[in-house]
């Protein structure tokens, strides 16, 4: 029987981030949970080529390396866009703040929970870096907001709790 | 402090300071314009300024994945004038700028993030009465 995931909960959809994989899972030890995330996109995508035959009407394909990433959008938190005022010394991207840590390039794990943090669901997991930070404000909008891409080093994993 | 007591108190303010007290005009400090024998109050107390209470609106601004949204609150506020059509008085003028002025004391410092402040006023003519009915708008976050 098909089931459809229900995010509204608001507890299923979570960006965790970490320096392990361990600490990046769902609910891992010390995994910065990004808040205030609007949408979450998983793009993998083969990198696919196309090519023409002299005795086919149809073209042909292969596939090249997947390109993988992780792109969302999210309303601007302080602590989690610049680090808090103390740092807490468990989880060096959560002090260093999403800016810091693309600007500095750091390496960070991540997973995406699709249903939560429960024994038994599913996430997807990488490595990767966090990219596309762009800041905006306007008085329409009353509040800052950011879009935010991880460019996968690698590949995606699909795990379970 | 309210929307409503904020620019009550900054009605209460002499004209020269932004308000309307003076010797021809005055403000109802806490009655609600309500309605006397079929007569509402601000037409049977020409140039006494009153106020209604607010009307409120929460709208959801944001929804995020972990529900920590981000609401609008729109709020309104009238206030109304009552005028002797066939002899407006000279302040007149400097009143209706300072009621529409009024809108500025709902700020930051106040306690209230404004997103949109408004305020305009219609006016009708009834009879040999004039009466405005000012209309505050408020978007705050």
């Amino acid at each position: 029987m098909s089931e459809v995931i229900n995010v509204t909960a608001g507890t299923e959809a979570i960006l965790t981030l970490g320096t392990t994989a361990a600490m990046a899972e769902p609910l891992g030890t010390n995994g910065m949970i990004i808040p205030l995330m609007q949408d979450v996109t998983i793009n993998a995508s083969p990198g696919i080529v196309r090519y023409s035959v002299l005795d086919n009407p149809s073209s042909k394909a292969f596939t090249t390396v997947n390109e993988n990433s992780v792109s969302g959008n999210m309303l601007l938190d302080e602590d989690t866009f610049f680090g808090p005022a103390a740092a807490g010394g468990l989880n060096t991207i959560a002090d260093a703040g999403l800016f810091k840590t693309s600007t500095d390039k750091t390496e960070i794990f991540f997973s995406i929970a699709f249903q939560g943090s429960d024994s038994g669901d599913h996430y997807i997991a990488g490595k990767g870096f966090i990219s596309g930070l762009a800041p905006t404000a306007s008085m329409d909008a009353a509040i800052w907001l950011t879009p935010i891409e991880i460019v996968v080093n690698g590949e995606l994993s699909k795990l379970t709790k | 402090m309210s929307i409503r007591t904020l620019i009550l108190q900054q009605l209460a303010n002499t004209l020269a300071n932004g308000g309307v007290a003076s010797t021809d005009y005055s403000l109802e400090a806490t009655e609600l314009p309500w309605t006397a024998s079929g007569e509402p109050l601000y037409v049977k107390n020409m140039r006494v300024v009153y106020v209604s209470d607010e009307e409120e609106a929460k709208i959801q601004l944001y929804r995020t994945l972990d529900q920590g949204d981000v609401y609008q609150t729109d709020t309104m506020v009238q206030a109304f004038l009552t005028e002797d059509a066939k002899n407006i008085n000279a302040n007149n003028p400097t009143v209706i700028e300072n009621m529409l002025n009024a809108k500025s004391v709902v700020n930051t410092a106040n306690g209230y993030n404004v997103q949109i402040a408004e305020s305009g006023y219609e006016q009708e003519i009834e009879g040999d009465t004039i009466t405005y009915t000012f209309e505050y708008t408020f978007t705050t976050i």
